[in-house]
C-alpha cells in the first residue's frame, strides 16, 4: 500500500514559540524557526568575518602609516581567525539552507556525489557490497597455519593504556613539584602550601602506579590470544576452519569460543550520545576443559564455524551497525575471567554462492 | 500513487526493480519538481540513517515534457546490500519514494516499501 503524506505550509504565527524543548534529535518547537535561527547565526558569523578581514586588509593597504596592527605574528593570527569565521559561516549557512530547501534523499545524493548529472544510480558491480565494512583491515595479517590472523578487540588494553598514560603524566607532574619543594627546603624556605597540596597528589600518584602495574601483570600473566581463520569474508551457509591459540603461563579452568552477531545503535539522549548493543546470535563453536598452559606450550584449539544460511551480513552505517565476531571467553585459576573479541566480516550471500549451496 | 511492477514486493540482490508513479487530482501545471528515489532507511533505537541507491529529479523542460495522463515508469538494478532486516535494535527497510513539489510551496510525498533479500528477522 502506498503511503501518502502531504506537507502543507500553515500560518507562521500559529507555530511560533519563543522556547522549544530539544528531545534528542527531535524538537518540540517548529523546526523552521530553529533552522532559520541557525542559518542567521552562521550568516552573522560569515558577515563578521568578512567585515573584520576586509577592515584589516583595507587599513593595511589604504593607510600604512596608521597601522591598526603591525604585520607580524599578531596580524596573521588575527587575519587567520577572521578567515576562519568566513569559512565556518559559509559552510554552516549553506548546510542549514540545504537542510531546508532539499529533501533528505537529495541532500544525501549531494553529500556523496556533489551536484551530479541525473539520474544517479549507485554502482552495483563494485567488489565491495555497499554498507559492508571494508575487508582490508581483517586480511592484512596472514596466519601461521590458516589464511588470516584476525585483529583483536580487547577493551582491557584500552583501559590499560589510558591508565598507563595517566599514571605517567601524574607521576611526572608530582615529581616536578617535589623537586621544587625540596629545592625550597634546601634554601631554608618551607613551602607549606605546596607540601599540603603534595600529600593527596603523592597518594594519587602511588595509587595510579599501583593500579597500572596490577593490570599490567594481569594482562601479562593471562597471556595473549590469537585467532586464525581459513577464509575471509565469511558467507552465510558456508563453514570455515578456525584455530584459537592461548599463550601464557596459567591453569585454564574452561575456555569457550563463540561466533556472535551483535547489533549496535547509537542515539542522542538529551545532549548525550549513547551506544547500545544487543547480541542477536551466539553459537558455541568450541569448548575446552581444565588444562595447563606454559611458556612455549600454548593451548591450541582447532574448530569449525558455520554462518547460518539465513544470517544477516555485516552492516555499517553512520549510527547503526551489525557486527560479527569470534569471542574467546576464558576462566583461569588465580586470574579473573577474561573475554577477547575478534571481529570478522560476513558478506551478503551472492547469487552464485546461493546456487552452490542449493545444489 | 506508486506501483511496483513485480508480482511480489520481494527482490533478490542485483535484480532490477521496475515501478511506476502517477499523480491525479492535482493541477499538473503547478508541479515544479518531482523526485523519485530508491532508498533504504534504518529504524529502531539508534538515530535514523538513510542511504540513496537511485535518485532522479525532474525540473524545467524535462518536467514540462511529461504527459501525466500516463504513469511514469522507472527501472533500476538493486544493490547487493544492505538486505531488508528486522532485528532487535534496528530494522533496515527499503522503499521507493516519490516527492512532488508544487508552486505554492506544498509538497506531496508517497512511498512504497519492498523487501530486498529474504531476511526479515534477526538470524
Amino acid at each position: 500500500m502506498t503511503k501518502l503524506c502531504a506537507m502543507k505550509t500553515t500560518k507562521w504565527w500559529t507555530r511560533f514559540r519563543l522556547y522549544g524543548k530539544k528531545r534528542g534529535g527531535r524538537m518540540s518547537g517548529w523546526w523552521f524557526i530553529g533552522s532559520l535561527g541557525e542559518a542567521l547565526f552562521f550568516a552573522g558569523f560569515f558577515l563578521l568575518g568578512v567585515f573584520l578581514s576586509t577592515t584589516l586588509i583595507a587599513w593595511q593597504l589604504m593607510s600604512p602609516s596608521t597601522q591598526l596592527i603591525r604585520i607580524g605574528y599578531g596580524f596573521w593570527l588575527f587575519l587567520g581567525v577572521c578567515l576562519s569565521f568566513v569559512v565556518i559561516g559559509t559552510v554552516g549557512f549553506w548546510y542549514r539552507v540545504l537542510k531546508v530547501v532539499t529533501s533528505d534523499e537529495h541532500r544525501e545524493v549531494l553529500t556523496h556525489r556533489g551536484i551530479v548529472p541525473e539520474p544517479m544510480i549507485r554502482k552495483t558491480k563494485s567488489i565491495l557490497p555497499p554498507t559492508v565494512p571494508e575487508l582490508g583491515l581483517y586480511t592484512d595479517s596472514p596466519g601461521a597455519r590458516l589464511a588470516f590472523r584476525l585483529p583483536s578487540q580487547i577493551p582491557e588494553n584500552g583501559a590499560l593504556l589510558a591508565m598507563g598514560v595517566f599514571a605517567m603524566a601524574w607521576n611526572a607532574m608530582i615529581a616536578v613539584f617535589l623537586v621544587i619543594a625540596v629545592e625550597n627546603m634546601l634554601r631554608s624556605r618551607i613551602p607549606y602550601y605546596l607540601l599540603l597540596a603534595l600529600i593527596p597528589g603523592v597518594y594519587v600518584a602511588v595509587r595510579s602506579a599501583q593500579l597500572f602495574f596490577r593490570s599490567f601483570v594481569r594482562t601479562l600473566g593471562i597471556g595473549s590470544t590469537t585467532v586464525e581463520i581459513e577464509d575471509l569474508p565469511l558467507v552465510p551457509g558456508s563453514d570455515y576452519g578456525v584455530e584459537v591459540v592461548q599463550y601464557g603461563r596459567l591453569v585454564i579452568k574452561k575456555i569457550t569460543v563463540r561466533l556472535v552477531c551483535e547489533e549496535e545503535s547509537t542515539y542522542h539522549f538529551g545532549t548525550d550520545v549513547r551506544t547500545e548493543r544487543e547480541t542477536v546470535f551466539s553459537q558455541v563453536i568450541a569448548t575446552h576443559g581444565r588444562d595447563r598452559i606454559d611458556w612455549g606450550y600454548p593451548l591450541r584449539l582447532e574448530c569449525r564455524c558455520t554462518v547460518p544460511r539465513d544470517a544477516m551480513h555485516s552492516f555499517q552505517s553512520m549510527h547503526n551497525a551489525i557486527h560479527w565476531k569470534i569471542i574467546v571467553d576464558g576462566e583461569a585459576n588465580r586470574w579473573p575471567s577474561y573475554s577477547r573479541s575478534f571481529p570478522v566480516v560476513v558478506y551478503p550471500q551472492s547469487r552464485t554462492s546461493r546456487s552452490t549451496v542449493a545444489s | 500513487m506508486i506501483r511496483l511492477l513485480g508480482l511480489q514486493p520481494t527482490y533478490n540482490p542485483g535484480d532490477p526493480i521496475d515501478f511506476e508513479y502517477r499523480v491525479v487530482h492535482v493541477d499538473h501545471a503547478a508541479i515544479v519538481a518531482v523526485e523519485a528515489s530508491v532508498v533504504w532507511v534504518t529504524e529502531g533505537k539508534g538515530s535514523e540513517d538513510l542511504g540513496v541507491h537511485f535518485f532522479q529529479r525532474l525540473t524545467g523542460n524535462s518536467l514540462a515534457a511529461i504527459d501525466w495522463s500516463i504513469a511514469q515508469k522507472v527501472q533500476c538494478p538493486l544493490p547487493m546490500s544492505p538486505l531488508s532486516y528486522e532485528g532487535k535494535l534496528l530494522k533496515i527497510s527499503w522503499c521507493v519514494r516519490v516527492r512532488f513539489y508544487f508552486s505554492d510551496g506544498t509538497e506531496l510525498m508517497a512511498q512504497q516499501p519492498f523487501y530486498l533479500g529474504s531476511l526479515t528477522r534477526e538470524v
